[in-house]
């Protein structure tokens, strides 16, 4: 029955990334110019247009293009960039380890922070901690990334110096460049992403601390240790979880807007830049990418969220 | 696509910074995030510390109201650059120490940026301090030499004759001569690169025109007359490569130039290093870092974070400017007049097809009220003439703001009054010029609406497309080029499509004439003609604020060019 579901669940997450591919084409071709009067400028002849056009392949109808890079896709090759010529796949990887380290040490960060700080609060509600705790989340939650980065910035990196504004390296930065320019960027993020899941699991934490199981275990004499961690903590990480999973999603989109701040040479970045020149074989394959995080974590989180449920977990069972 | 910007303002952060591109098409192209940003080529003007800072020195006042009050028509050199010198003076400049890396950050062209300065995707900010073209721009707007001489012109204005510099070599060792000014021209106009250049130099130059006579001598021989052809090699897309390099200049970056490359990557990193052996002296530090940032933000972070002595090409907005100078350790400095800002009123639209009409909005609006509205009044007005008050050829001449004459002209055209304006986010002074020209003529009877368009496809559908729209260029093209490109009939950058044959006629005239005084006299009337009867409202130049650090003395640039050689750090 697991197996079923997992099965279905892979299904419709290719169809979601196929789906995912369809829009980004689509969308691209609605906008104006293409990556021939890109290059040639606003001087070129019509006939310089039209050869380079020809040249790219960029005269064929869009359904042939989309399916030629689709056929190429299946079997791994994501094509070459248009603007530069290289292998998409590595044109975009030092882009994509920056951005899976940004996106590592904030996902790893800002969750373990917000379930503490959501356990917090929950059981300290409506006092001093879980006040503090809440008003700052809250306010966390209604200032926008790029707000948070400047201000991180300032001061951080221009009052107290303690760590760079920007990256002043290109995407091929040693590992060593990037370590030590994460910690803002980083921490822009996960105060955010932090913010929403801190709300969630606190709300979670006081359902579950109401409930009669909860109660039972307490007048049954447990300690409270134990009550927490083994009855408590499982059930109220269940509804957190899709929030975590909706905002791992949405780190994908978040990367962009910070990294610019940072000058941080990830997948952002690298897309703004693909979009400005509309280079369709790697927006597409970061539209690969994206979609691929997207529907993973969901999918992570209802396997962990079977795996916390005794109700999902266990075949159900005559009564 | 759009256009390309460079940035002189960017977009606000929340549409996520740099997709669309902040800056301000130029000339050649409104394409590439790059091109446009390259091809701002701002105004022959010095440079004065912003106002605001100067107003303990007193001299705040004299610089910003220069704008209304620029009477003498031969402004510029001497005007101009003395206020720059004193203000730099102020600001930072002082005793160079020698030595030290001077770290510049800098907007990307773009991913697949090049050194090629052909190309429309060069890396602008190294060009100047890789290369030499065959003249310079001097600070008061006119030309001068570089690694040409000295030239003449025979008396048809046909003939070029280049006398070439002696004693100069290219950074890998081999003599500059005649064969690489030939070559670097030729590469110019060769389809294969694609420069800008070519579409202002194409018109009356063939690659078979351009011939060495021998090891130090240059010949050009146009198609048709120019004797102002010498001032189209001022052009940033001019510096001279070494012969045969078309596929390796990109990443080599082999010139005659203050510095040699070290490392370059594309939108990434680079380094160059002082030559000890520059025939214009040896720089005063031992290498330069730049950095590319493509946000304008994350630029002045980091020049605020200090990991950057100078953000170049950069625009800072009056409240981060504000923000700039209240640090402890960086400051601004002023590039007078950088870009102008214009309204075509499309000539073969309704009712701009009218004169009257067309007099009547240049008339309604009050120049004072929009400059102060729209920029602070940190810029110059420009009285509907788009030749800056630094060129050597400016005809200081207006058509005075006046409501009641611009009522009774509509009255006579028939017009009601009524009319849309376009703009765009795309540059953020756009939206603010269309506000206050349309709260400006108000009290003439012209009833404004703003209509906001799509910044993305602003310069493809809306640009030349709409009747009335907001736009604006870098300053700084010799006024030959600027008035052929951008007024003359059928020129793909006459974006209000006007078209006078005495306007065109008067051009071709200037372009026969041997007799520079003569020459300036026809610029001077076509000028004229543009205040009394274009279609292009063109209401300011706007200076450009950069941003550096206060240990950073002689930093001087306008025009194309930027002193790459005497710039340093306070001793």
């Amino acid at each position: 029955m697991l197996g079923k579901l997992i099965a279905r669940r892979l299904a419709l997450a290719l169809l979601t990334i196929v789906l995912a591919t369809v829009l980004v084409f689509v969308a691209l071709q609605a906008l104006p110019g293409n990556l021939a009067t890109q290059i040639l400028g606003k001087d070129a002849t019509p006939d310089a247009v039209a050869q380079l056009t020809a040249q790219l392949h960029l005269d064929r109808p869009g359904w042939l293009r989309y399916l030629t890079w689709l056929g190429g896709a299946v079997h791994g090759d994501f094509g070459t960039s248009l603007a530069t010529g290289d292998c998409v796949v590595s044109m975009a990887g030092d882009y994509l380890r920056n951005t899976a380290v940004l996106a590592g040490i904030t996902i790893v960060v800002g969750i373990t922070l917000a379930v503490i700080l959501g356990v917090v609060a929950g059981l300290t509600r409506d006092r001093l901690p879980d006040v503090l705790i809440s008003g700052v989340a809250l306010i966390a939650m209604s200032v926008p990334e790029f707000t948070l980065a400047t201000l991180l910035v300032l001061v951080f990196a221009v009052k107290l110096a303690w760590f760079p504004a920007v990256v002043t390296d290109g995407p091929d930065a040693s590992l060593r460049t990037i370590l030590h320019n994460v910690p803002l960027p980083a921490a822009a993020l996960s105060i955010v992403m932090a913010a929403y899941i801190v709300r969630m699991m606190r709300t979670s934490v006081i359902d579950v601390m109401a409930s009669e199981y909860v109660a039972m275990a307490t007048l049954r004499g447990l300690p409270r240790r134990r009550v927490l961690l083994h009855h408590a903590l499982p059930n109220a990480l269940l509804p957190a979880l899709n929030v975590i999973a909706i905002n791992i999603a949405w780190l994908v989109g978040g990367v962009v807007v910070v990294e610019a701040v940072f000058n941080y040479p990830g997948i952002g970045t690298l897309m703004l830049d693909a979009v400005h020149n509309r280079d369709v074989p790697v927006l597409q394959y970061i539209a690969v990418i994206g979609a691929l995080v997207y529907v993973v974590s969901n999918l992570l989180a209802d396997l962990a969220a079977t795996a916390l449920n005794p109700r999902l977990r266990t075949p159900a069972r005559a009564s | 696509m759009d256009a390309t910007p460079s940035n002189a303002h960017e977009p606000a952060p929340s549409v996520g910074p740099e997709s669309i591109p902040s800056s301000i098409p130029a000339f050649s192209q409104r394409v590439s995030r790059g091109i446009s940003r390259r091809t701002m080529l701002f105004g022959g003007a010095g440079l004065a510390v912003a106002p605001w800072i100067l107003a303990a020195c007193g001299s705040s006042s004299s610089a910003a109201s220069s704008t209304s009050s620029s009477s003498s028509s031969t402004v510029g050199g001497a005007t101009t650059s003395a206020t720059g010198s004193t203000a730099v003076t102020t600001g930072a400049a002082g005793t160079t120490k020698s030595g030290g890396t001077l770290r510049i950050a800098r907007p990307p062209a773009s991913t697949v940026e090049t050194l090629d300065p052909a190309s429309s995707l060069s890396a602008y900010e190294y060009l100047g301090a890789l290369y030499n073209r065959l003249v310079k721009q001097d600070a008061s707007g006119t030309v001068a030499p570089d690694l040409a001489a000295s030239w003449s012109v025979s008396t048809d204005q046909m003939t070029w004759t280049f006398v070439l510099r002696e004693g100069v070599a290219f950074h890998n060792g081999k003599a500059f001569t005649s064969a690489d000014a030939v070559y670097t021209l030729q590469h110019i106009l060769d389809a294969k690169t694609k420069s800008p250049q070519a579409g202002v130099l194409s018109p009356f130059l063939d690659s078979s025109g351009i011939t060495a006579k021998d090891a130090k001598t240059l010949v050009v021989k146009l198609k048709s007359p120019n004797a102002e052809f010498v001032s189209l090699l001022m052009n940033y897309n001019c510096y001279v490569i070494p012969v045969g390099s078309a596929a390796t200049i990109g990443a080599s970056g082999i010139g005659t130039g203050p510095f040699s490359l070290v490392s370059f990557k594309a939108a990434g990193k680079g380094t160059v290093k002082a030559n000890p052996n520059y025939f214009g002296g040896a720089p005063k530090v031992d290498s330069i870092e730049f950095t590319a940032i493509a946000d304008v933000q994350a630029r002045v972070n980091a020049l605020l974070a200090q990991q950057v002595d100078l953000v170049a090409q950069t625009n800072l907005d009056y409240a981060t400017a504000k923000t700039v100078t209240a640090s402890s350790t960086a400051t601004t400095a002023t590039v007078k007049n950088a870009a102008w800002y214009v309204m075509p009123m499309l000539y073969s639209a309704k009712p701009f097809t009218d004169l009257k009409v067309r007099q009547a909005f240049k008339m309604a609006y009050d120049p004072q009220e929009v400059i102060d509205l729209s920029i602070h009044g940190l810029g110059t007005i420009a009285n509907n003439n788009p030749v800056p008050p630094t060129d050597p050829n400016y005809l200081d001449y207006s058509v005075p703001h006046d409501p009641d004459k611009a009522k009774s002209l509509l009255a006579s055209a028939g017009f009601s009054g009524s009319q849309q304006l376009y703009t765009s986010s795309y540059e953020p002074v756009m939206s603010i010029l269309a506000q206050a020209y349309q709260s400006s003529v108000k009290g003439s009877g012209l009833d404004i609406s703003i209509q906001t368009a799509s910044a993305d496809s602003y310069y493809t559908d809306v640009w030349i497309k709409k009747p009335f729209c907001v736009s604006y260029w870098y300053t700084g093209r010799p006024v030959d080029q600027l008035l052929n490109q951008i007024f003359r009939t059928g020129s793909s950058y006459n974006e209000s499509l006007w078209a006078d044959s005495s306007f065109d006629a008067i051009l071709d005239s200037a372009r026969k004439e041997a007799d520079a005084a003569k020459r300036k006299q026809y610029y001077q009337d076509a000028q004229k003609i543009l205040v009394d009867s274009s279609a292009s409202i063109v209401p300011f130049f706007a200076d450009r604020i950069i941003g550096l650090s206060k240990k950073v003395v002689n930093y001087k640039e306008f025009g194309f060019e930027f002193d790459y050689v005497n710039i340093g750090f306070g001793a």
